[in-house]
């Protein structure tokens, strides 16, 4: 359960503190798009997990670039280089999809609900000191999401 | 942020939140909050049905938000989301302090065949971030306990020498815990039937009632006592905040530095890029 008031003092500080860094952003300059309906759209995941192939190149910590996990990936060949110890990790140990649930979207394409998946879904280091540093990466994430034929990104943190 | 620049480029976004108030900063276009634990943002492990729903709720908000929208999934994690109930079903012996690598190495043993079968029954184990192969697990042991006792944050230890270690040193010292941890972690919740643990459950077993919860404060006191405050960084990336009794795990930066500065040299350095 995430509210702050039931995180260890020391942790909901540094979030809290983390949250004004967001401040001076302006929100207003992202336009408001609306994609195909559901049922026709090609979704990726973008996960900020730090998860990679075990043959990539682990992320830094404050790195901004990102990792492709193929759809079809082994998940026996995907390792997390995320720093932070503050996130429970159990979870995932036991299940990929708690994370990154590339079965479940498979199986609301099967259903009809969605319109098809990414044959490749993305993968970032969420422990960054700056989430601005991260404009230049997403810039070229949407063209390749554009030239796979993804409608919408569905992303989650860890 | 990513969700704001993925959308200026033409890329619709919908996305999960674990910490509400960041979303109520970052305002990305939708959010579905989620009331569960960080790093579990579907909810809980082995329930597709649970997963599904959640996945579910984030993607209709591409079809029923009209403008920038934070929604509450009403659920909470069911049954089995860990949360203090735990207790760990295999026996290891109270923790000899006076001989740490006999007493890491023999809980190693005794965790061997619980992970060899969780690995087996999963077709998968998160173990090898560092580098080192599951069955390297004797040198990441090795590593360990060489820090543990003091051979410095200058140089891979030589009894650790072998793996293909895969970041910088001492960076490495964060990754090479890690695999220890997620070995320990698989071995226990290999059992089916048993009331998983949350990470809380973990932490605690960890550093209550391991060696290996030992050796890990054992380098946050060697790194205590070293001369370079920029090691602290590792120590709060190893020892969860209120596990480290002397002060905050992350340390200070020296009086006089800006935090944010502390921090990006603190970067640097462990990284190898800077002396």
């Amino acid at each position: 359960m995430v509210r702050l008031d039931e995180l260890h003092p020391e942790e909901a500080a540094s979030m809290r503190n983390a949250a004004p860094r967001f401040g001076d952003f302006d929100h207003d300059a992202t336009p408001w798009i609306t994609p195909p309906p559901l049922a026709e759209s090609t979704i990726c995941l973008v996960t900020s997990a730090a998860l990679h192939r075990r043959d990539d190149v682990p992320f830094r910590f404050g790195d901004s670039g990102f990792r492709l996990i193929p759809d079809d990936v082994d998940p026996n060949d995907l390792v997390q280089s995320q720093v932070s110890v503050n996130f429970d990790r159990t979870h995932y140990q036991r299940d990929m999809n708690v994370v990154l649930p590339i079965d479940r979207l498979r199986e609301l394409h099967g259903a009809g609900e969605i319109g098809g998946v990414s044959p490749v879904h993305f993968s970032v280091q969420g422990a960054s000191p700056d989430a601005k540093t991260f404009e230049a990466s997403a810039a070229d994430m949407a063209n390749r999401m554009r030239e796979l034929g993804v409608d919408a990104a569905m992303l989650a943190p860890v | 942020m990513i969700s704001h620049y993925l959308q200026r480029h033409g890329i619709p976004t919908t996305t999960i939140s674990l910490i509400r108030e960041h979303t109520e900063y970052v305002r990305q276009p939708r959010a579905l909050w989620v009331p569960f634990p960080l790093g579990r943002p579907f909810g809980v492990a082995d329930d597709p049905d649970f997963q599904r729903d959640v996945l579910r709720s984030a993607l209709r908000l591409l079809e029923t938000a009209t403008e920038p929208t934070i929604e509450d999934y009403p659920h909470d994690v069911p049954e089995g989301g860990g949360d203090g109930v735990w207790s760990c079903s295999i026996q290891l012996p109270e923790p000899e302090v006076s001989d740490l690598e006999a007493a890491l190495r023999a809980e190693v043993d005794l965790l061997t065949p619980w992970y060899e079968e969780a690995r087996r029954r999963r077709g998968r184990t998160t173990v090898g971030i560092s580098g080192a192969r599951p069955e390297e697990i004797d040198k990441v042991v090795s590593f360990i306990v060489a820090i543990a006792e003091g051979s410095g944050f200058k140089e891979i230890p030589p009894s650790a020498r072998g793996p293909n270690w895969n970041h910088p040193f001492p960076m490495l010292v964060r990754f090479v815990v890690e695999d220890l941890r997620a070995f320990y972690q698989e071995a226990v919740t290999s059992q089916e039937g048993t009331n998983p643990p949350s990470q809380q459950d973990m932490h605690s077993w960890i550093f209550n009632r391991t060696a290996l919860g030992q050796a890990i404060i054992r380098i946050g006191q060697q790194i205590a006592a070293d001369e370079e405050p920029r090691l602290k960084m590792i120590r709060g990336l190893i020892v969860p905040e209120g596990f480290w009794r002397d002060e905050v795990s992350w340390g200070a930066a020296p009086p006089g530095m800006e935090r944010i500065h502390f921090i990006r040299s603190s970067l640097a350095y462990l990284a190898g890029e800077e002396a």
